[in-house]
């Protein structure tokens, strides 16, 4: 058993089990044919997540399959980002509860940039990707600065900043000072729209909800990787998370590493709400209720923190959320996937417990000459 | 591995780390369980489970580490776990007195009232043993109590010792040093890779053959002592036996190392310790060859502890190329404190100096390694290395943003790696795998891929802080010719060792430090153990 699929295989087996507990779970609620409606309603959730294969065969047009696609690449991308936001900055020791307020914070920059700003579409979605960025970034940069200089855990400022984050955004800022102007009498909540030039190219035209916004977290996902495996500072930045008094005593600047990590971890989830923004929702809504920024802690840890293991994990939620909705068809509550999720993390934080369990499996041969299971990552939390 | 504990007798045990001594202890204290085999007291068999139970019995250890409450005052450590008590209360009154009685009928000094804090490391111990007695211990374990203590302080717990063995108590005392060891102990076990290899009295034995029989040569010459003992084991009764269980590691696997050295080289390492014990001189001497650049002038040096009060009061100190100047002192006199200011983890307080021609003052880690200093601190796994991450990447760790580590930004993989290959095997590293995670190799391997890499950094300045500490006679023996050879080649070494013979064996020039001050210095050809003992606990004299 190689070391990555011994990595991988505590997230995968947690993955397995949950989806087997909530079948369970499903079940046992139904009074007759629990079975057999549990097991309709993970196909339906299914095809919502990969399309309707079924249907798409029996001659039904192609967006059958397409609509059902987009929609779980676009969870997958939100999914995605605030994933790699948590993940980042456990890479380099520090626990970021604070992904949807930083995802706050850039969803409403990005929709400032995109309705208030006039530049051609070259421009212009870059610039709102960059003010949503740096949003997010100066956000998580607060709970950096505070823990650096005045020794506050990151855990209590960013769980405090996300509900600053609530209050400043959608109890003030989107009601009051940036609220969009009604046009011809109709009432609107939340901001202005954005420009065109701003709105996220969809791929695949009419026929999904797919966007440019999956393309960035993809990129954003391989991008994160490189620099953590292959660059100085991101080898650096490993070392500082898992040594810090090693790295200060190599010449690391250990403060500033962590600094940047952070205000990246922000800048990550700052995107995603511009994805959010710019690709699906055109202004920031009256309120931003979609809770990205905390399924990125879940996501982060079944993806083990390893930027493609979040993004792996990202996509697999995606379907799932995606065709949660069309379980509702057999009268099974759409928040089973989020169920899914939430023991899928339960079950990957006995992480230790999996990695034993494969040992004994693999104890049979004598004397394995394997070196110690690393421990687990555990956050500094 | 059999062996008999007798009453009223100081049995020594004696073997090089790894050993299994310590294991063998863990085991009578019901600590580990053994495997197989037995443990009998007083001639019956007996299952130890715990610690409880061996107390129960009678037996009691004093570990390498205090095992106290610092916060605490005497008393209350030693009644710790069976505390008198009036009406559900704890009668600290009732306590003093207990623990006043019982240090004057085993004849010791020591304050009931005190704080352990305010105690020197000497008394903590003893505090260590009034618990033991006060639990009704007759059989006392201590487990290398001399590694901390000033020689003053040896001579000390050594007549502690005999004076518990004369009120007809059984010590087993457990270390590695062959003259304290010859001094004390009526019998002489030593094992030998979890074996017991000979039993010897002190008067049939010398310093050289118990080294021999440790590493494991010229066996024959001891052979004649071991086959006198089993007559004698019937002269007094066995009071403690345990019986042919294989002593394992806290691992269970056999106290065997990865990679024995053939046997002709093991010799060679019991002559260089024998060399060692005698401070045989390397050919060079300081005064013989001429005096280097001046790497370290620093005068008046100030800085604070982890606890906040001054753990350098003054400190002036010069270190120049091609020499090796130890720092002597008992454990917390500002040794650590020091060797963090000449590598900019601790700033100053006051005082000043000029490092590598800059100044010390606002030193950082990294501006350090710029200069050229080079680091192998106390604590390994915190301060040296990320024992998560690869063998090769804790290679690169600290100059890893230049070649052969880094082309520009990014990591250079096949640089590395050949780099980390080569300092593998010049160094002996077992395995010599460079994608292992660090640790996985053993204390000794990580402390040689430590030594590699600063090595190979090629420093003008090395501080080292207890450079072999945990480490087997082979691997210290490496540590130390590399150490050697760093000096040949023009380096200047600061060794800062709570290992007195450590820093008498190599160090060409000794500083003795006591509550963050120098209390004395000395040259190489003038060492006197006695009185850098006397100046370790404070007496400072004019000249010196």
């Amino acid at each position: 058993m190689g070391e990555r699929t011994r990595q991988a295989l505590p997230s995968v087996l947690s993955v397995l089990l949950s989806l087997l507990v909530c079948w369970m779970l499903i079940a046992f609620s139904r009074d007759m044919d629990g079975m057999a409606t549990a097991t309709a309603a993970y196909l339906q959730m299914l095809w919502g997540g990969v399309g309707d294969w079924p249907r798409f065969l029996d001659g039904a047009p192609a967006t059958v399959l397409t609509r059902p696609l987009g929609e779980a690449a676009m969870k997958a991308a939100l999914l995605t980002l605030t994933g790699l936001s948590v993940a980042v900055a456990f890479k380099v020791g520090l626990f970021n509860i604070g992904a949807q307020g930083q995802m706050l914070l850039g969803a409403l920059a990005a929709a400032v940039v995109g309705a208030h700003l006039a530049l051609p579409g070259a421009l212009h979605i870059p610039a709102a990707l960059l003010a949503a960025a740096l949003a997010g970034g100066a956000w998580a940069g607060i709970a950096g600065a505070l823990k650096l200089y005045r020794g506050v855990h990151e855990v209590i400022s960013t769980i405090m900043l996300n509900w600053v984050a609530v209050r400043l955004v959608d109890n003030w800022l989107v009601v009051g000072p940036l609220r969009g102007v009604a046009e011809a009498g109709a009432s609107i909540t939340g901001t202005a729209e954005i420009h065109p030039t701003a709105t996220l190219p969809r791929l695949l035209g009419d026929m999904s909800r797919l966007n440019l916004g999956f393309v960035i977290a993809a990129l954003a996902a391989v991008a994160v990787w490189a620099w953590l495996t292959r660059t100085r500072s991101g080898f650096e930045t490993r070392a500082v998370g898992l040594g810090d008094e090693a790295a200060r005593a190599a010449g690391i600047p250990v403060a500033r590493r962590a600094g940047l990590a952070m205000a990246l971890a922000g800048a990550l989830a700052g995107l995603a709400g511009a994805v959010l923004v710019l690709g699906t929702e055109g202004r920031y809504p009256g309120t931003l209720g979609a809770p990205y920024g905390f399924d990125g802690i879940a996501i982060a840890l079944i993806g083990n923190n390893h930027p493609l293991g979040v993004g792996a994990a990202a996509l697999f939620f995606g379907v799932l959320r995606a065709g949660g909705t069309r379980m509702q068809l057999l009268d099974v509550h759409k928040s089973f996937p989020e169920l899914i999720q939430g023991l899928a993390l339960l079950f990957v934080a006995g992480r230790l417990i999996w990695l034993a369990a494969l040992r004994r499996r693999s104890a049979p041969k004598p004397a394995t000459a394997a070196p110690p299971a690393p421990a687990a990552q555990v956050p500094h939390a | 591995m059999s062996l008999d504990i007798r009453e009223g007798e100081l049995l020594a045990v004696v073997g090089e780390n790894g050993a299994g001594k310590s294991s063998l202890m863990n085991v009578l204290y019901g600590l580990y369980h053994p495997d197989s085999g037995e443990v009998s007291v007083g001639g019956k068999s007996v299952r130890l489970k715990s610690p409880r139970d061996a107390i129960a019995l009678g037996i009691g250890m004093v570990h390498q580490h205090f095992m106290l409450v610092p916060t605490l005052t005497v008393a209350e450590n030693v009644v710790l776990g069976r505390e008198p008590t009036r009406r559900g209360l704890f009668d600290w009154e009732r306590a003093v007195k207990e623990v006043a009685a019982t240090c004057e009928r085993f004849g010791f000094v020591l304050d009931p009232r005190a704080r352990v804090d305010t105690l020197t490391v000497g008394s903590q111990q003893k505090v260590e043993i009034v618990k033991a007695l006060h639990r009704g211990a007759r059989v006392l374990i201590l487990d290398e109590p001399t590694a901390v203590l000033t020689p003053q302080e040896a001579d000390e717990l050594a007549r502690v010792m005999r004076g518990l063995v004369a009120q007809g108590r059984t010590v087993v005392l457990i270390s590695h040093k062959l003259k304290e060891v010859l001094g004390v102990a009526d019998r002489i076990a030593v094992m030998r890779r979890g074996r017991l290899v000979a039993e010897v009295r002190p008067s049939e034995t010398s310093a050289t053959a118990l080294a021999a029989l440790m590493v494991g040569e010229s066996q024959r010459a001891v052979m004649s002592n071991a086959a006198a003992t089993p007559e004698e084991k019937l002269a007094s009764e066995a009071l403690l036996e345990a019986v042919g269980f294989p002593a394992q590691g806290d691992n269970a696997r056999p106290a065997l190392r990865v990679g024995e050295k053939p046997p002709g080289d093991v010799l060679l390492e019991a002559t260089g310790l024998q060399a060692l014990g005698d401070n045989g001189r390397p050919a060079l001497r300081v005064g013989e060859k001429p005096a280097g650049d001046l790497l370290l002038e620093a005068t008046g040096l100030q800085a604070l502890g982890d606890n906040g009060c001054p753990a350098l009061r003054g400190v002036d100190l010069t270190v120049r190329e091609g020499e090796i100047v130890g720092i002597a002192g008992v454990d917390g006199n500002g040794q650590r404190e020091l060797a963090e200011v000449l590598t900019g983890l601790r700033s100053l307080t006051a005082g000043s100096g000029t490092l590598l021609g800059r100044p010390l003052k606002g030193l950082t880690p990294a501006e350090a390694r710029a200069r050229g200093v080079g680091h192998v601190p106390e604590d390994r796994l915190r301060r040296a290395v990320v024992k998560a991450l690869s063998v090769e990447e804790n290679i690169a760790l600290g100059r890893h943003s230049g070649p052969p580590f880094a082309k520009g930004m990014w990591i250079d993989f096949a640089g590395r790696r050949e780099r980390a290959q080569a300092l593998l095997a010049a160094y002996d590293v077992r395995p010599p795998e460079p994608t292992l995670p660090l640790q996985a190799l053993s204390g000794g391997n990580q402390q040689k891929v430590v030594v590699a890499r600063e090595l190979d950094a090629r420093p003008r300045l090395l501080v080292v802080v207890q450079p072999t500490r945990g480490l087997d006679i082979g691997a210290v023996t490496q540590v130390h010719a590399r150490l050697r050879e760093a000096r040949a080649q023009g380096t200047g070494v600061v060794l800062v060792s709570l290992d007195l013979e450590e820093v008498l064996a190599l160090a060409d020039r000794v500083y003795v430090l006591f509550e963050g001050r120098v209390t004395g210095q000395f040259t190489r050809p003038e060492y006197d153990e006695r009185e850098l003992g006397r100046r370790m606990l404070g007496a400072e004299q004019a000249h010196g």
